[in-house]
């Protein structure tokens, strides 16, 4: 993993996993932003080529396949990394962090990898570490919905594996590079169904909403960034130009956000969200053209730092009033006026407000779709624009931190400095790329021709959002929130839930409980017995040979001892007679 | 011998220092000070021997002769010499025993209270003893060292050893002495047919069919008593629970390699017809370790006793290794040889640390460690499984081999050794299940692992999962010694021997000349 100069930013989270349960007292929190700095540091120096290519088991896996496309997803999973960390500092379960920082670990061991193996090493090592970051919650809630996380990402992970081994087989390596959609086999649709189940393509997407909101509040703002984006990587890189993922990806921006403006919990809201943000990812990689693959890829770095911005506030939010359903909260801004304007700078971002990072990236996607004439997909991405404006940026705010039926009257716990430092550096950053889009469109991997602010994208986006915000106005009361339960696409896993189960059940079952008695009464009481047997075999049977024997010479020799009777009578009295035998033998018989 | 008359000491003789710096330390030790100041002292002496066996990193890989030869004549009427020498047999085993002298000095530190100094002392000569049998070339020096092993391995059982310590020490003296003075039957048997007592030269002497039988089954006694294989085995149960922590390891990661060492040393190249003829009732003794050894290692209730059956399982795949006469069978042998000694001797020396905590081997006294102990089930844990031989840790390299040899050799073979590893994993993980999640707990006033702890688990833990994971360095450095073996033996055992090789590691060419007469046994110039 280091290979002439390149460091892979994998090792330094790996480091501070292994070494996190080692270390005692208080100082350790402080060792917790250190590898996303390292990280950060390498991603910056780093050159494209292909580093750390090993031969394992008469494989080769290439561990650091550096070029301009992962750079990008690199450098951006380093910094939110950073924030993520900083934001997390107060915590002080230790377990938290380690799972985050495998987490990040298999993030950047998937951006890098050359071959099929190591990514699939990776992705299940971030399935696993997530995974935790939902159970340490430790709630019943959650622990059940980690559960429901874990089995949909290990489906996914199976299909991925399926699809790699049987390419393996037909193709004869396991090199991981784009496939053309026109020589596509079963395999490698095998494969992007696996990289769809992370990415959140509707209708395998039901894990994000359900699993997200059940996080820890640190652990959500990490999750955010890396799975989906991971996801987006590969399947830019292997999948560009999908007609399949162009269609799915808009209708995922759609999907997102009509869940999105319908739902009462605040994470839950983002959580689908983020579905419909990867929507229009997985759409600029389903087009194909240079310039909606450099949106995709300016969305993914903008929508990380928007969206962990997003989750920070609503973590903080969290964190203080112990509830994040918006029915339940409501007129916080006078309380807790800095996370009100840290969320809102995210907000304004993801709507696409001038200024901010959104606007430079969504618009560019949207544009190339609209170029490469696929014009009702553009379409239907600013109708998604409409109501990512109106869920999350004005339905959250506002039922969350202004009015709304109740104005939650309850303690607020203090909101430790650290989450404030993170939501700035993101709200920061978020504002610098909208300001200047130049430090945004160097890293994207072609060159970039479109430029954000020309008279007409500006007004565009205006009018957007200024008629979005007047729809709001005219439409609030049907907008407010209430405790209740949307059913998604879960409703027909869990049909399929109960499909399996019920073969599980019933002929399964019954079978396996047949053979367990079986399994119980002669084999395992037949081991058991033989090993009883045996025992007793090795006891009375072999050592009781040897160690007769053992007795029996000690007791012979005992015998043999009492001839030392001392009198030299005796003796000579034995030596006559056996004198006599010998010389009588020696005569008749010899 | 002219080819060896020039040999001289003019390069630092290795393995003397390694053999001999022992003895000259435990004279050192009796004059420590107090029980403290003798243990740090050994502790010292035995990191100062780790130090003395790093030039045996310059090992050759793909060269199969002996090297670092040390040759000076001792009795030349008759043609008796001082020789050692390590070839890819022995480095290995000589490699492990030298890790294997601090991590027994550190698991001792309290669990031996009394007569410190004498045992720090028997120590230091178990050591000298094993390292002298594992590279001595010459068959006397071999005996002498053989027998000198059994001194202080007995006073180990019998001066500080548990309840039944008279019984366990004498028993293991006495089954042991049996076997090795028919050994030396054999030896000057052989010397009166050969003329030399010079292990290569005896590998070379082609004796007459019908003596190579007798031979043999001389030989295969005493090896057969020491490995154990069934029947011989029920010394090694009464020693390994009697003997302390320290002598348990010894036992298990050392003394039992000295008898399939012995096989491999002796009776395959001395007496290959006997060795084959016999091979098909030393193949079934070994089938019947593995599957009885499993058998009454599933009805235990002492920890220590469990594990000392499992040991005559494990040994019974080694066995079963070396007479299936294939690399992949060799490869296995020697790889399940140190592996053993290193899983085995672990999980004694974590009885030995549960022991000091509960004073009782008893599996019903130690359940439920779990929830107090997290670092002692992770070690447990870790090292249960290489025992069962789990795919990722060294074990599974070792018997996976070994049954590729046997299924190769013979499939029925195959299938009778398999259940052997569905034993392992039953009474292990039926221990495992125990010791870790029992009910109800008994560790809750326990401390878990103190640093002194740490210190000797981990590198056993870290060469568990490194040999599991890259064993191909250990292959590379074994294969070329094993394939001489192999064809000297296939050579003079006649066409009988048909062998199916399964393509293996790749193998490791020579980029460097034939190496230089001083430091190995190579042509003559």
């Amino acid at each position: 993993m280091i290979d002439n100069g390149f460091v892979h930013p994998a090792l330094y989270f790996l480091a501070l996993a292994f070494v996190l349960p080692f270390l005692r007292g208080e100082g350790w929190k402080w060792l917790l932003p250190v590898p996303a700095l390292l990280a950060i540091w390498s991603v910056v120096h780093m050159k494209s080529g292909t580093y750390g290519v090993v031969n394992y088991l008469g494989l080769e896996l290439t561990l650091g396949r550096v070029d301009p496309l992962s750079i990008v997803f690199a450098h951006v999973f380093a910094i939110q990394a950073g924030i993520g960390f900083i934001y997390a500092l107060h915590v002080r379960d230790k377990a938290q962090h380690a799972a985050a920082a495998l987490y990040v670990a298999g993030s950047f061991g998937c951006t890098f990898a050359g071959d099929y193996v190591t990514l699939f090493v990776f992705w299940e090592l971030m399935s696993v570490a997530s995974t935790f970051l939902v159970w340490l919650n430790r709630n019943p809630a959650s622990t059940r919905a980690g559960f429901r996380y874990f089995l949909f990402h290990t489906l996914g992970g199976l299909a991925l594996l399926a699809g790699l081994l049987l390419r393996y087989k037909a193709v004869g390596n396991f090199a991981f590079g784009p496939v053309a959609e026109s020589s596509a086999r079963l395999y490698d649709y095998l494969v992007l169904l696996g990289f769809c189940v992370n990415a959140a393509v509707v209708p395998l997407h039901a894990w994000l909403p359900d699993a997200y909101p059940e996080a820890t509040v640190t652990g959500a703002v990490f999750m955010s960034a890396f799975t989906t984006k991971t996801a987006v990587y590969v399947l830019a890189r292997g999948f560009a130009g999908y007609e399949v993922l162009a269609v799915m990806g808009t209708v995922m921006t759609l999907y997102g956000v009509f869940y999105a403006t319908i739902e009462n919990n605040a994470r839950r809201i983002l959580a689908y969200h983020i579905v419909s943000q990867v929507g229009y990812m997985v759409a600029g990689v389903g087009i194909g053209t240079q310039m909606t693959l450099n949106g995709a890829c300016a969305h993914a770095y903008a929508h990380i730092l928007y969206k962990g911005l997003l989750f920070m506030g609503a973590g903080c939010v969290l964190y203080a009033a112990g509830t994040a359903k918006l029915n339940e909260l409501g007129g916080l801004a006078s309380r807790i006026p800095l996370v009100m304007i840290g969320y809102m700078i995210g907000a304004v971002s993801i709507s696409g407000f001038p200024l901010f990072n959104g606007f430079v990236s969504k618009t560019m996607t949207i544009t190339g779709a609209a170029q490469a004439h696929h014009g009702i997909l553009a379409i239907l991405m600013e109708v998604a624009a409409v109501g990512t404006f109106l869920s999350v940026g004005i339905k959250l705010p506002y039922f969350a931190f202004w009015g709304g039926k109740e104005t939650y009257t309850g303690t607020l716990r203090p909101v430790p400095w650290n989450m404030y430092l993170g939501m700035a550096i993101g709200g920061s950053l978020c504002f610098l790329q909208g300001i200047f889009p130049g430090i945004l469109y160097r890293l994207l991997p072609f060159p970039v021709s479109y430029v954000p602010y020309t008279a007409w994208h500006v007004l565009q986006a205006l009018l957007l959002l200024s008629f979005t915000g007047l729809g709001f106005y005219l439409l609030h009361k049907k907008l407010t929130p209430e405790a209740k339960i949307n059913l998604d696409f879960d409703y027909f896993y869990r049909l399929a839930g109960r499909a399996v189960v019920f073969v599980a059940r019933y002929p399964i079952e019954f079978v396996d409980n047949w053979w367990t008695e079986v399994y119980r009464r002669a084999g395992l009481r037949g081991m058991l017995g033989m090993g009883w047997l045996t025992s007793v075999f090795d006891k009375k049977g072999i050592d009781g040979v040897l160690d007769n024997t053992a007795y029996g010479v000690r007791h012979a020799g005992s015998i043999v001892t009492k001839i030392q009777t001392g009198r030299l009578q005796d003796y000579l009295a034995g030596m006559a007679v056996l004198a006599l035998i010998a010389f009588v033998l020696y005569l008749y018989v010899f | 011998m002219p080819e060896f008359a020039h040999l001289t000491f003019d390069a630092w003789p290795v393995l003397t220092a390694l053999v001999f710096f022992p003895l000259a330390a435990c004279l050192a030790v009796p004059l420590a000070g107090s029980d403290e100041s003798a243990r740090r002292w050994t502790l010292f002496a035995s990191l100062v021997e780790v130090l003395l066996a790093l030039p045996l990193f310059h090992f050759r890989l793909g060269y199969g002769g002996y090297q670092f030869v040390e040759l000076v004549p001792w009795v030349p009427e008759w043609n008796l010499h001082y020789a050692m020498g390590v070839d890819g047999i022995s480095l290995l085993l000589v490699l492990l025993t030298v890790l294997l002298l601090p991590l027994c000095v550190l698991c001792s530190w309290s669990y031996i209270r009394e007569r410190v100094k004498e045992f720090h002392v028997c120590l230091l000569l178990m050591t000298s003893a094993c390292l002298g049998v594992f590279v001595s070339l010459d068959i006397v020096l071999f005996y002498v060292f053989w027998e000198a092993m059994l001194v202080p391995m007995y006073l180990l059982i019998a001066v500080w050893g548990g309840p039944d310590k008279k019984y366990a020490s004498i028993k293991f003296f006495l089954y042991t002495l049996a076997g090795s003075t028919l050994l030396l039957v054999a030896i000057v048997a052989m010397y009166l047919k050969a003329g030399t007592f010079f292990i290569p030269h005896l590998s070379e002497a082609g004796f007459p069919s019908g003596f190579q039988h007798w031979v043999f089954l001389c030989m295969a006694f005493a090896f057969a008593i020491k490995v154990p294989m069934f029947p011989f085995h029920t010394w090694l149960p009464a020693a390994h629970v009697e003997a302390p922590t320290a002598g348990s390891v010894l036992l298990a990661s050392i003394l039992l390699k000295m008898g399939t060492y012995g096989f491999l040393r002796f009776c395959l190249p001395m007496t290959p017809e006997g060795s084959l003829y016999f091979a098909p009732l030393m193949i079934g003794l070994s089938i019947a370790s593995i599957l009885y050894g499993g058998f009454i290692a599933l009805g235990q209730s002492d920890m220590k006793k469990l594990i000392a059956y499992s040991s005559v399982a494990h040994m019974g795949f080694v066995t079963l290794g070396i007479f299936i006469f294939n690399l992949r069978g060799f490869e296995g042998a020697m790889m399940q040889m140190v592996n053993h000694g290193i899983t085995t001797g672990a999980l004694f020396m974590l009885v030995g640390c549960i022991y000091e905590r509960s004073h009782s081997r008893q599996i019903v006294d130690n359940v439920g460690l779990g929830k107090y102990l997290p670092a002692y089930v992770f070690f447990f844990g870790l090292f249960s499984l290489s025992s069962l031989a789990y795919p990722g840790t060294n074990s599974f390299v070792g018997e996976l081999l070994v049954l590729i040899g046997a299924f190769e050799h013979k499939v029925l073979y195959g299938f009778l050794a398999v259940p052997g590893a569905l034993l392992a994993a039953a009474y292990m993980l039926r221990l495992l299940q125990k010791i870790v999640w029992g009910e109800p707990s008994k560790g809750k006033a326990w401390k878990d692992l103190n640093l002194r702890e740490w210190v000797y688990f981990s590198p056993l833990a870290v060469l568990v999962i490194y040999i599991g994971l890259a064993p191909g360095l250990a292959l590379r450095s074994m294969d070329p010694t094993l394939e001489q073996v192999l064809a000297a033996f296939k050579a003079k055992a006649g066409p009988r021997v048909e062998v199916v090789e399964v393509p293996g590691v790749p193998k490791e060419p020579i980029t460097e000349e034939i190496p230089l007469v001083n430091e190995t046994m190579g042509e003559t110039p």
